[in-house]
């Protein structure tokens, strides 16, 4: 405990820490990495604390993969494949709606917050929309603050600008980091 | 992109035609390169865009937006590198007026008095050349001659749009928010100019009101009498998009004169617009739009001919859906070709009713809306058609790959990774800390050795990454670089050289989606691109290598079915020389074509028997195999290597590679439906068409006909049956209609929207309604009544435009039938092919734009109406393109199989049988791997490699191959393994 708070205050004493979250981001190959490599071309900025895995099609994107992220402290995943239709596979993308039902399921039974995991289609030429998804993704998981599952570092640092409230939220995501690792 | 990419395919752009010499198979053409003024070093970083002073008007966005004079036309242009504008770029002097002119001669004067030796030709601006690390600009480019010689030329220049400023009254060009059709799409494109949101152009606010007029330019107006296709689904389109995207917009009206959703699917697509009350359909031509200048909003003028009234309709936005206009140039381009063109500036084609892709000159082809106004899927299916014509020109030339066998490196042994960072000149390194990522990525598992490199996709960068693998004999690569979606390809073919397996090759991507994205944060780009090499040499940890295989092809194909489409199909690739088996299940070729079915075909009017005799002799001549009464009983196997069960004329087991379906379609049955079969004189349009064959009266039992009536859409766009269309019936009627006008019968048509869609067709309409044929529109909800006694005698019906009901006399009632799936043909090879059928019993295509003649099982493609209703020369286009579509398989005596497919560990399989039914390619399979236990196995010929099979499966027996769980979750664990920054 004692341990925790001691970095937590030395960030505000130097800079107040804006909480930034660790979010995971499985993309198909054809449209929503295509559309996030458009957003580059046309240098359409957006928030930088998301990291890419590229696989071949949304329907590969497994409820494992998602909880892994999860288990190991991400605080947010957002699923991202091609529209429906546009599937380079015809019907990959429908059958991840069915994987990502069934692992939003489990996701909300784990007592991770909805609002952590997000289904999102974007097309290759969708860059613009690709940078808002980020954007708008960041802000939620952002005021959602730290993952339940987050490892310990995360929690000490958004101590510092919560100020009164820090205590219990504190107490009870260090409860739950503590059973995530069991 | 992968026209880009291709091997065979030298994309010149910026260039045009000046000169063809020679003749089919011997072409000589000259051209001219006109100059970029950026060489080919470029490697589109646009750091010269940004220090570019000068702005121009962006084309790609309709001029809605700037651009700088130095620029890449838009994100995915192929070349990918950047060009200047030399109308606005300042190094081009004769654009500036002369006050700037004296305003450099007078700098250049002045800095010459300083410096003596300043060049005397000195670059007035050059702020793009010193921007560029890599030199790649070059203002001395002048443009080039280059002769090229081919064997066949084939032409898609497509068209532009119609200048609506033609029609004055419209306000389009004077009243700012009136806007084209195109310019809302750049509106309503995501990465567009106003990143998706429709806006009024005068004060950039979101309209409430929008009101989208049809047929601008086409039908008539503006001199133009064609129709252009694909206006009516795109304003649907359009009114759904800015629904879901902008809840402000509260109305939108579209004003139409027939609503032509001919298109597969496409009726479907206006029901769920109409359900979804996406906007108000009213039917009528505006006459004016005028500009309110109280409130600053515009009123369209428009007499509702279903409503009866005159309307005023207040709009804040209005959209021209502009016509397809022939592009300016092509009328030149055929004079330099030798080719004909058409009486409005569109090359023509050789016989608007068969010829799918013929121009008027032997060996030159055309596609696309360079023939008139196209919608994407017949684009796509004339595109493929012209390819395979092209063929006719080029045998001899056939490309035989030669591959040099390398020896493969041994790189056995745990993983030793080597990292190579890229500078990308400043594109990286401008951002990011290429060196310290170098250094971190030192310090990382496995990793033996780490390197930097300015550009990496240089030969140079290539050159030294090959020494690296050999000198610390490396077995996994990590380049951190741009998008392996554009470079992988290029590094896998380096490694490749040196017997270095492609796939133990990982591309991590700081640049297009970090140093480009996060400009702005620096340090926190720093992390994510640490991170990423991190997943990335941690994934390159668990690549396996993998062997491309090989599956043998029989390089034959099995044409099902000798109508039209058959019959193309079936020439063009034994023309091409491949061995080709055509089956015909009755005792002659022809389908509907052959007599006594057709006589004349619209819009040439050319005897349908005279076409036919024609196609047949080209396929005696080109020496396919011809089945007669023939089934086929069974097929079985995949791409490369299917086994047919032929029975009839012959019995045997044929061997083929690819299997082209061209089946045909029935024509809808009445049944009892407007007392057909009860009243004699109730026929069918194919049985009148039958009766003109014979030289019939048509007096069915009576004395000859003095009136008629064709009631259209029997069996067609029928909320309960088939939803859709069958394109060929309003044509087919009007031409039917327009004989028995030239007999002296009276003749009334009883339509719900005319969709007179292919060449001419809209032309020959005009025709039949200036002759004197009535035209009668009945809305939906409402059937013609046939009276009479015995005999029809007149047909009822309540007109929609006079709003009233009316009797019209009708000593023959046609019925105009429209098209059905073929049973039991479409179910049988369904179960034995395993391809797809539609909701509507169609077989169904792979992607309607992109794939519109191949099924989702590979070697198995469409021909003909067997896809969906067509007319003649459609299906010809799609034969010809299944034809070309066979022969990319049939080329090669082996298909390559892409070994990043999914494998199935028959260990761990319990043989549910999962994965069998979500694969859409049919990959997987059950079999019996001992009595009573049953195992899947992939097949890896009909595999894509998308893995869901992977993630589907319950016990966890499938592995896809490249992408493993392994490789993902030590990709997951790895960008953890770092603490928060």
């Amino acid at each position: 405990m004692t341990q925790q708070v001691s970095p937590s205050a030395k960030n505000a004493a130097t800079s107040p820490t804006v909480f930034d979250p660790r979010i995971v981001v499985f993309a198909c190959n054809w449209c929503s990495y295509a559309g996030a490599d458009t957003a580059g071309v046309s240098r359409i900025q957006h928030q930088p604390h998301f990291r890419m895995i590229r696989v071949m099609c949304s329907g590969r994107i497994q409820p494992a993969f998602v909880f892994r992220a999860f288990e190991k402290g991400a605080d947010g995943v957002l699923v991202s494949g091609c529209h429906f239709g546009d599937c380079h596979y015809i019907f990959g993308n429908e059958r991840a709606v069915e994987q990502f039902a069934k692992t939003m399921n489990v996701v909300k039974l784990l007592g991770i917050e909805e609002g952590r995991l997000r289904l999102e289609w974007i097309s290759a030429a969708e860059g613009g929309r690709f940078a808002e998804v980020i954007n708008e993704f960041t802000d939620q998981v952002r005021a959602l603050g730290p993952s339940p599952f987050a490892a310990e570092d995360a929690i000490a640092e958004i101590e510092a600008p919560e100020g009164g409230g820090c205590q219990h939220s504190d107490a009870d995501s260090d409860s739950d980091a503590g059973g995530g690792g069991h | 992109m992968d026209a880009g990419r291709h091997p065979l395919i030298e994309v010149i752009t910026n260039a045009e035609i000046t000169g063809c010499e020679g003749g089919p198979g011997d072409f000589t053409v000259t051209v001219r390169k006109n100059p970029r003024y950026v060489g080919d070093d470029c490697v589109a970083c646009g750091l010269c865009v940004d220090h570019c002073p000068q702005v121009g008007g962006n084309e790609f966005d309709m001029g809605l937006k700037a651009r700088k004079a130095i620029y890449r036309p838009f994100p995915q242009s192929v070349p990918a590198t950047y060009v200047i504008d030399s109308d606005a770029c300042l190094n081009f002097m004769p654009h500036l007026d002369e006050r700037q002119k004296r305003r450099l001669d007078k700098m250049a004067k002045f800095k010459r008095k300083i410096d003596p030796n300043y060049p005397p030709n000195i670059l007035v601006c050059g702020h793009c050349s010193d921007a560029c690390d890599v030199d790649a600009i070059d203002f001395d480019q002048m443009p080039e001659e280059i002769s090229l010689d081919v064997g066949s030329i084939l032409v898609a220049v497509g068209f532009q749009e119609f200048d609506a400023r033609v029609l004055g009254a419209y306000g389009y060009g004077r009243l700012p928010n009136v806007v084209t059709s195109l310019e809302l799409e750049r509106m309503l494109n995501a990465s567009g100019v106003t990143g998706g949101h429709v806006v009024r152009p005068s004060d950039l606010e979101t309209p409430k009101r929008i009101v989208f007029i049809q047929c601008v330019g086409a039908r008539g107006e503006g001199g133009r009498p064609y129709c252009s296709r694909f206006c009516c689904m795109n304003a649907v389109k359009d009114s759904m998009l800015i629904r879901q995207h902008d809840p402000v917009v509260e109305e939108i009206t579209i004003l139409y004169t027939d609503l032509r959703a001919f298109g597969k699917g496409f009726d479907d697509f206006v029901t769920r617009s109409k359900e979804a009350a996406s906007a108000e359909y009213v039917r009528g031509r505006p006459a004016k739009v005028w500009h309110d200048p109280a409130d600053d909003t515009l009123q369209v003028f428009v007499e509702d001919t279903r409503g009866h009234e005159q309307r005023r309709i207040p709009a804040d936005l209005v959209v021209l859906s502009v016509a397809a206009a022939p592009n300016e140039g092509a009328v030149e381009l055929a004079e330099i070709f030798g080719i004909e063109t058409d009486a409005h500036g569109f090359i023509a084609r050789r016989d608007p009713a068969v010829s799918a892709v013929e121009t008027s000159r032997e060996g030159v082809f055309v596609c696309g809306s360079a023939v008139g106004p196209q919608v994407i899927p017949d684009c796509v299916a004339q595109a493929s058609a012209t390819a395979s014509r092209a063929q006719l020109y080029l045998t001899g030339h056939r490309h035989e790959e030669k591959a040099e066998p390398v020896e493969p490196m041994d790189l056995s042994g745990p993983p030793r990774v080597g990292v190579m960072v890229c500078h990308c000149g400043v594109n990286i390194a401008g951002v990011l800390d290429v060196e310290q990522l170098a250094a971190d990525a030192a310090e990382l598992t496995d990793v033996v050795v780490t390197s930097t490199d300015l550009f990496a996709c240089s030969s140079t960068g290539q050159d030294e990454l090959m020494e690296t693998i050999k000198e610390h004999r490396l077995n996994r690569i990590v380049v951190a670089a741009c998008t392996p979606r554009t470079h992988e390809p290029v590094f896998r073919e380096t490694l490749a050289r040196i017997g270095f397996n492609p796939f133990l090759l990982e591309m991590v991507n700081i640049r297009d989606q970090c140093s480009w994205v996060h400009a702005g944060t620096p340090e926190a780009a720093q992390n994510k691109a640490r991170a990423l090499i991190r997943m990335g040499v941690a994934r390159a940890r668990h690549l396996e290598p993998l062997q491309e295989g090989a599956a043998a092809m029989t390089r034959s194909a099995l044409v099902i079915g000798g109508g039209i489409a058959g019959i193309q199909a079936a020439t063009d690739l034994a023309v091409q020389g491949f061995p080709v088996t055509l089956v015909e299940k009755s005792n002659r070729l022809g389908g509907r074509l052959a007599e006594p079915n057709l006589m004349l075909l619209y819009p040439t009017m050319r005897p349908a028997s005279e076409v036919l005799a024609d196609k047949l002799r080209r396929l005696d001549a080109s020496g396919a195999r011809i089945l007669l009464e023939t089934e086929v009983e069974n097929i079985t196997g995949f791409v490369g290597s299917f086994e047919a069960t032929l029975k009839g004329a012959v019995d045997e087991v044929l061997p083929v590679g690819a299997v082209i379906l061209a089946v045909g379609a029935d024509l809808h049955d009445p049944g009892a439906a407007f007392r057909f079969g009860e009243l004699p004189n109730v026929v069918t349009s194919a049985d009148l068409e039958r009766r003109f064959v014979n030289g019939d009266d048509l007096g069915l039992g009576a004395e000859a006909p003095k009136s008629a009536a064709f009631v259209l859409c029997v069996g067609s766009r029928e909320p309960k049956g088939f939803t859709g269309c069958s394109r060929y019936c309003c044509p087919t009627a009007i031409k039917q209609a327009m004989e028995l006008n030239r007999r002296g019968i009276d003749t009334t048509v009883f339509y719900r929207d005319i969709r007179t869609i292919s060449t001419g067709a809209e032309e020959m309409y005009r025709e039949a309604r200036g002759r004197g044929v009535l035209f009668v529109r009945v809305p939906p909800g409402h059937t013609p009544e046939i009276v009479g006694n015995g005999r029809a005698e007149a047909v009822r019906c309540y007109d929609e435009l006079l709003d009233r009901r009316l009797e019209v006399p009708a000593d023959l009632v046609v019925l105009s039938v429209g098209m059905r799936p073929r049973q039991p043909e479409t179910d049988h090879f369904h179960e034995m092919l395993k391809a797809s059928v539609g909701l509507d019993g169609f077989f169904l295509e792979r992607h309607p734009e992109l794939a519109p003649v191949e099924t989702a099982v590979e070697g198995v493609l469409l021909a003909g109406t067997v896809q969906g209703p067509k007319d003649i020369v459609d299906s010809v286009a799609q034969a010809s393109a299944a034809a070309a579509k066979a022969a990319v398989f049939l080329a090669h005596d082996q298909v390559r199989l892409d070994p990043a497919v999914a494998v199935v560990d028959p260990e761990i399989c319990r043989g549910c049988g999962d994965c069998v039914e979500i694969c859409q390619f049919h990959a997987p399979a059950l079999s019996e791997t001992a009595p009573g236990v049953f195992a899947a196995e992939i097949n890896a010929s009909l595999c894509k490699g998308c893995g869901t099979c992977a993630s589907w499966c319950p016990s966890g027996a499938i592995a896809a191959r490249h992408f493993t769980d392994r490789q993902v979750l030590a990709q997951i664990d790895a960008f953890f393994d770092e603490a928060r920054p």
